[in-house]
């Protein structure tokens, strides 16, 4: 899977081999479930269509409410993955002044626990 | 809704359903089950819910913030174009207004480069002007120099001259750059400004006089057309926008040598003004570095005021229309002399 990034939307890929999901960008689309129905749908599919470790990468420069229930989403189905025996390993960065950014990683990595999750700043 | 499109609150939205459902026909182990998964579901919402009001509190606070700062940046940009506003109304007062324009609006290059065109140059100074400020005090003497150099600069001005500079008590201007309506145009632009400088002398003399200034300040003018070098003079730390070359010397000596309240104008000029004034032709100059004798004439008038047709009638059968420009000379010779031998006679009777 690969969506190109708009200036409302982040540049999405997702690959098999290696598997890896990177998300980049900004983030309010005018419709959320139908931007990021695809992504959750192939997420939520990866027990039964993917294997072995998968590696997450997140930068997202802005990010709005609606789009956060989506990631919310996107998480659950990355934990799925993990729950089902997979290795998964998560990088949320943020760039270096943007406390927003940096404070809604660690929020994710308190809801998500049990995910390998690190926040990085970039610079 | 299409049952393939994605919704990210399908899974509530089906809890709620089947809740509606379990409510009204379900048994009560339905009903626990179903309390169960609603506070589980409950809980992650709960969760999500804090978080985003937290995320959106950081967002609405980033919001804030930024709203200050483009306010104070915009009270500083304001403070700053109006310090600059000032400063532009200051230099104004220095500069050329066309040069003033220019700068302002980024289109004009401060490189030292000049360019050679054809300019009409102008000289004014005020006769006997030390000897008159001797005889006025200074306060009196500057008063009625602001006065004159005021109205002067404007009439410069309306015609679209380019001031070069005041030079005590001289002005020296000129035609033709930065902007240009052709030689021809900015020769007939700048004997038209002389003719209107001096017909508003005659009436700031009369204003003078009745302020007490019994000997109130009489201007010479020299106008000259030629190749001029133009542009900015200088070094990088101070450029002057200026003409210099020979022609410019020629307009300054036509002026040192035209009559008191009049204008004298070259060969050149009037080649472009021919039909525009009457003039007056006086003896030639030559000046040191330009090989050639100059022709100079004295503008006498307007030529279409002298041009407007003669007209004469009576009810007791007098009637004469005539345009003296349409004439031959030696038919305009013969009809004087008709008129005035018919003048005679009737004087006569």
């Amino acid at each position: 899977m690969q969506i190109e990034a708009t200036d409302r939307t982040p540049a999405i890929t997702l690959t098999h081999n290696p598997l890896k999901l990177v998300m980049a960008g900004e983030s309010f689309p005018e419709d959320v479930s139908a931007f990021y129905g695809e992504v959750i749908t192939a997420i939520n599919q990866l027990a039964t269509t993917a294997s072995g470790k998968l590696e997450v990468e997140m930068a997202f420069i802005y990010i709005n409410s609606s789009s956060i229930k989506a990631m919310y989403r996107i998480f659950e189905g990355i934990d799925a993955y993990r729950q089902a025996g997979h290795e998964v390993q998560v990088l949320w960065r943020a760039e270096e002044d943007d406390d927003i950014m940096q404070e809604l990683g660690e929020d994710f990595k308190d809801r998500f626990q049990a995910l390998n999750f690190t926040v990085a700043q970039h610079g | 809704m299409a049952e393939d499109v994605f919704d990210l609150y399908d899974r509530e939205k089906l809890l709620l359903a089947e809740g509606q459902a379990i409510l009204e026909h379900g048994s009560h182990e339905e009903i626990q089950a179903f309390a169960e998964r609603l506070f589980d579901r409950f809980s992650k919402l709960v969760r999500e819910n804090e978080d985003l009001t937290r995320h959106s509190d950081r967002q609405e606070q980033r919001l804030v913030k930024l709203n200050r700062n483009l306010k104070t940046q915009t009270l500083e940009l304001e403070q700053q174009r109006s310090r600059l506003e000032g400063l532009s109304q200051q230099l104004a007062k220095y500069l050329p207004p066309q040069i003033h324009e220019a700068l302002f609006a980024g289109k004009y290059d401060t490189q030292i480069t000049t360019q050679r065109k054809k300019l009409t140059v102008f000289f004014s100074d005020i006769k006997e002007f030390t000897r008159t400020a001797e005889s006025l005090q200074p306060e009196s003497l500057t008063e009625y120099l602001n006065d004159y150099f005021s109205e002067m600069t404007a009439i410069a001005l309306s015609h679209g001259a380019t001031i070069d500079k005041y030079i005590g008590d001289a002005v020296m201007l000129f035609f033709g750059d930065p902007e240009s309506k052709g030689v021809k145009e900015d020769a007939r632009a700048c004997v038209e400004m002389a003719l209107e400088m001096q017909e508003r002398m005659l009436v700031l003399q009369r204003r003078w006089r009745e302020q007490g200034f019994d000997n109130p300040f009489v201007i010479r003018i020299g106008i000259n057309t030629g190749y001029c070098n133009v542009g900015n003079f200088g070094s990088d730390q101070r450029l002057s926008y200026t003409i210099i070359g020979g022609e410019v010397n020629v307009a300054q000596r036509l002026e040192a040598n035209c009559d008191p309240g009049g204008i004298l104008i070259s060969h050149e000029t009037y080649a472009q003004v021919d039909d525009l004034v009457d003039v007056e032709e006086r003896s030639s100059v030559s000046l040191k570095g330009i090989d050639r004798n100059i022709k100079t004439y004295a503008v006498k008038g307007r030529k279409q005021e002298t041009d407007k047709p003669l007209r004469l009638s009576h009810p007791q059968g007098v009637h004469i229309d005539l345009s003296p420009l349409s004439l031959r000379a030696d038919d305009r010779q013969l009809i004087a002399t008709q008129l005035k031998a018919l003048a005679q006679r009737l004087e006569d009777q």
